[in-house]
C-alpha cells in the first residue's frame, strides 16, 4: 500500500473519529460509512463493505449515552479495512476484526483521556468564564475540538500501523483452518454483540413481537436470496 | 425587558453542530451549549447592557448535559429567557429541569430509534446488493432527519423560552418516540439474519455450523453478563481462542 493511500485514509479516519462526537455528528462515523468509504479508497469496495457490515454489527452492542464510556468503532473500522484489503474474501475478516477490535479499545481509552485534559483546561479558566469572557470560551471550545482532531488522528495512524504490522508479519503465516477459525469468530462475535445489544433496548415487552418478526422476516428474505 | 427582533438562529445552529466538542466530566456539554448559545445574546451587549451579556454568557456555560441534537431547545429558551429579563435563578432551574427530559427523548428518539432504524436499513441494503447507493441513501436520509430536529429544537426553544416544556407536548414528538421502539426492533431484527448470510457466504459446512454455535453462545453470554462482558471483550477473547486454535490445528 502507498503513503498516498496510507495518508488518505490517515485522514478520513481523523474526520470519522471527529464526527463521533465533536463535529458535526452526521454519522459518517459509524462503521458502515467509514468502512466502505475506506474502501473505495483503497480500490476495494468490497472489502470496505464487508468490513462495515461487521463492524457496524458491534456497534448495536454500544449506547452512546452520557459519560459511559465505550469504544470506538469508526478509526477501527478505517483500520480493519487497510488490515484485510488484499486478502481475499472471507481470508481478511478475522485479521481485519482483531485490528479493529483493539484499535477501537485504544480509541474509547483516547476519548476519557481527552475528555480528562479538556476538564483541566476549564478549570484552569473557570474564573474568567465565570465573568462572562465570550472570547475565552470559544477559543477553549474550539482548542477542545483540535486536541479531539489529534486524538482522532493519534488512533487511526495506530490502527494503521497495526494494520502494517499484521499484514507484514502475520497474513502469510496463518494456516488456511486457522484464517477460517478467525473469521468464523469475528462474525459469530458480532452477530452476538448485535442481538444482545439490540435485545437490552427492546427488553421484554411489546417491542420484543417486533423484533421475532423482523428476524423471521430478514431469514425468509435471505433463504430466498 | 429587550426586544430581539431578528435573532442569529443560523449561526447558534451551526454552532450547535459542534456543542459535543469540549465535551469534559468537569461541565460535560457546558461550554459548547455557551458556545451556542452567544450569538444569542449579543442583543444584550448592543443594547448597552454589557453587565447583563457577561453574566448571560458565563450562565450559558455552566454544567448541562442533554441529547446534542436536542441542546438546542435549551439554548433557544434560555436566550430567550435572558432577552425577557427573566432572574438568574429561573434561568439556571429552566437549563437543569430541561437536561433530564431533553437527554431521555433524545435517546429514545434518536440513538434507540432513528439511528437503528436507518442503519439497519442501510445494512439490508447492502445485503441486499445495493453497495455504496446504500451508503448514500443512509447519510441522506439519516441527516434529513437529524438536521430538520436540531432546527426544530432551536426554533422551538427561542419561540417559548421559559414556557418550553410545552413544545416537548407536540404530537409529532409523541407520535415518533411511540413509534420508534417497535420501528427500531423490526428494522434491526430483520438486518440481522441478512447481515448474517452477507458475512458468513464465504463459510461452508463446519465453519457455518461453528459460527451458530459460537453466536448463540456469544449472545447468551452477553445477554446474562451485561454490565461485566461487552461484544468488544467476547469478540477479543474470540478471536484470541480461535487463532490458537488455529496454530494447533493445522
Amino acid at each position: 500500500m502507498t503513503l498516498e493511500l496510507q495518508a488518505f485514509l490517515l485522514v478520513w479516519g481523523t474526520l470519522v473519529g471527529l464526527d463521533l462526537v465533536s463535529v458535526p455528528q452526521m454519522m459518517i462515523a459509524r462503521p458502515i460509512v467509514a468502512g466502505s468509504v475506506a474502501g473505495a479508497i483503497l480500490g476495494d469496495l468490497a472489502t470496505g463493505l464487508q468490513l462495515g457490515v461487521l463492524f457496524e454489527l458491534f456497534q448495536y452492542d454500544v449506547m452512546p449515552m452520557g459519560a459511559v464510556r465505550y469504544p470506538e468503532y469508526g478509526p477501527a473500522t478505517v483500520a480493519a479495512v487497510s488490515t484485510a484489503h488484499a486478502a481475499a474474501g472471507t481470508l481478511g475478516l478475522g485479521l481485519g476484526a482483531l485490528v479493529g477490535l483493539v484499535t477501537g479499545m485504544l480509541g474509547g481509552m483516547s476519548m476519557s483521556v481527552v475528555r480528562r485534559a479538556t476538564a483541566r483546561a476549564v478549570q484552569a479558566v473557570a474564573g474568567r468564564l465565570e465573568a462572562g469572557d465570550a472570547h475565552l470560551l470559544v477559543r477553549l471550545h474550539v482548542t477542545a475540538i483540535a486536541r479531539d482532531a489529534l486524538r482522532a488522528a493519534a488512533v487511526t495512524t495506530a490502527g494503521l500501523g497495526l494494520a502494517q504490522v499484521v499484514r507484514v508479519y502475520f497474513a502469510g503465516t496463518l494456516p488456511l483452518r486457522g484464517v477460517t477459525l478467525l473469521g468464523v469468530a469475528a462474525v459469530a462475535a458480532a452477530i452476538a454483540a448485535a442481538t444482545a445489544g439490540t435485545l437490552r433496548v427492546v427488553g421484554r415487552g411489546a417491542n420484543l413481537g417486533w423484533f421475532v418478526a423482523g428476524i423471521a422476516g430478514g431469514t425468509v428474505l435471505a433463504w430466498l436470496r | 425587558m429587550t426586544s430581539a427582533p431578528r435573532p442569529p438562529l443560523g449561526r447558534s445552529l451551526l454552532r450547535l453542530f459542534t456543542v459535543q466538542g469540549s465535551w469534559n466530566y468537569e461541565r460535560l456539554q457546558g461550554i459548547g451549549v455557551g458556545v451556542a448559545e452567544e450569538p444569542l445574546l449579543r442583543d444584550l451587549q448592543a443594547a448597552g447592557n454589557g453587565a447583563a451579556y457577561r453574566a448571560a454568557v458565563a450562565r450559558g456555560a455552566h454544567f448541562f448535559n442533554a441529547h446534542p441534537y436536542l441542546c438546542g431547545l435549551a439554548v433557544g429558551a434560555a436566550a430567550r429567557a435572558e432577552h425577557e429579563g427573566a432572574t438568574p435563578n429561573q434561568v439556571e432551574r429552566l437549563r437543569s429541569a430541561l437536561c433530564g427530559p431533553l437527554g431521555s427523548l433524545g435517546d429514545r428518539l434518536v440513538w434507540a430509534g432513528w439511528l437503528p432504524v436507518t442503519s439497519g436499513l442501510a445494512l439490508i441494503g447492502v445485503a441486499l446488493g445495493l453497495g455504496m447507493g446504500a451508503i448514500l441513501g443512509f447519510l441522506v436520509v439519516y441527516n434529513v432527519g437529524h438536521v430538520a430536529l436540531r432546527w426544530w429544537a432551536l426554533r422551538a426553544g427561542w419561540a417559548h423560552g421559559v414556557r418550553v416544556a410545552a413544545a416537548l407536548h407536540q404530537p409529532f414528538l409523541q407520535r415518533a418516540a411511540a413509534w420508534s421502539g417497535p420501528a427500531m426492533a423490526l428494522v434491526v431484527g430483520a438486518a440481522l439474519p441478512l447481515s448474517t448470510g452477507y458475512l458468513a457466504a464465504g463459510f461452508t459446512g463446519w465453519a457455518r455450523g461453528l459460527l451458530f454455535g459460537a453466536a448463540a453462545a456469544g449472545c447468551a453470554l452477553l445477554w446474562w453478563g451485561r454490565g461485566r462482558l461487552t461484544g468488544l471483550r467476547y469478540g477479543l477473547a474470540l478471536l484470541a481462542v480461535a487463532a490458537l486454535a488455529g496454530w494447533v490445528w493445522r
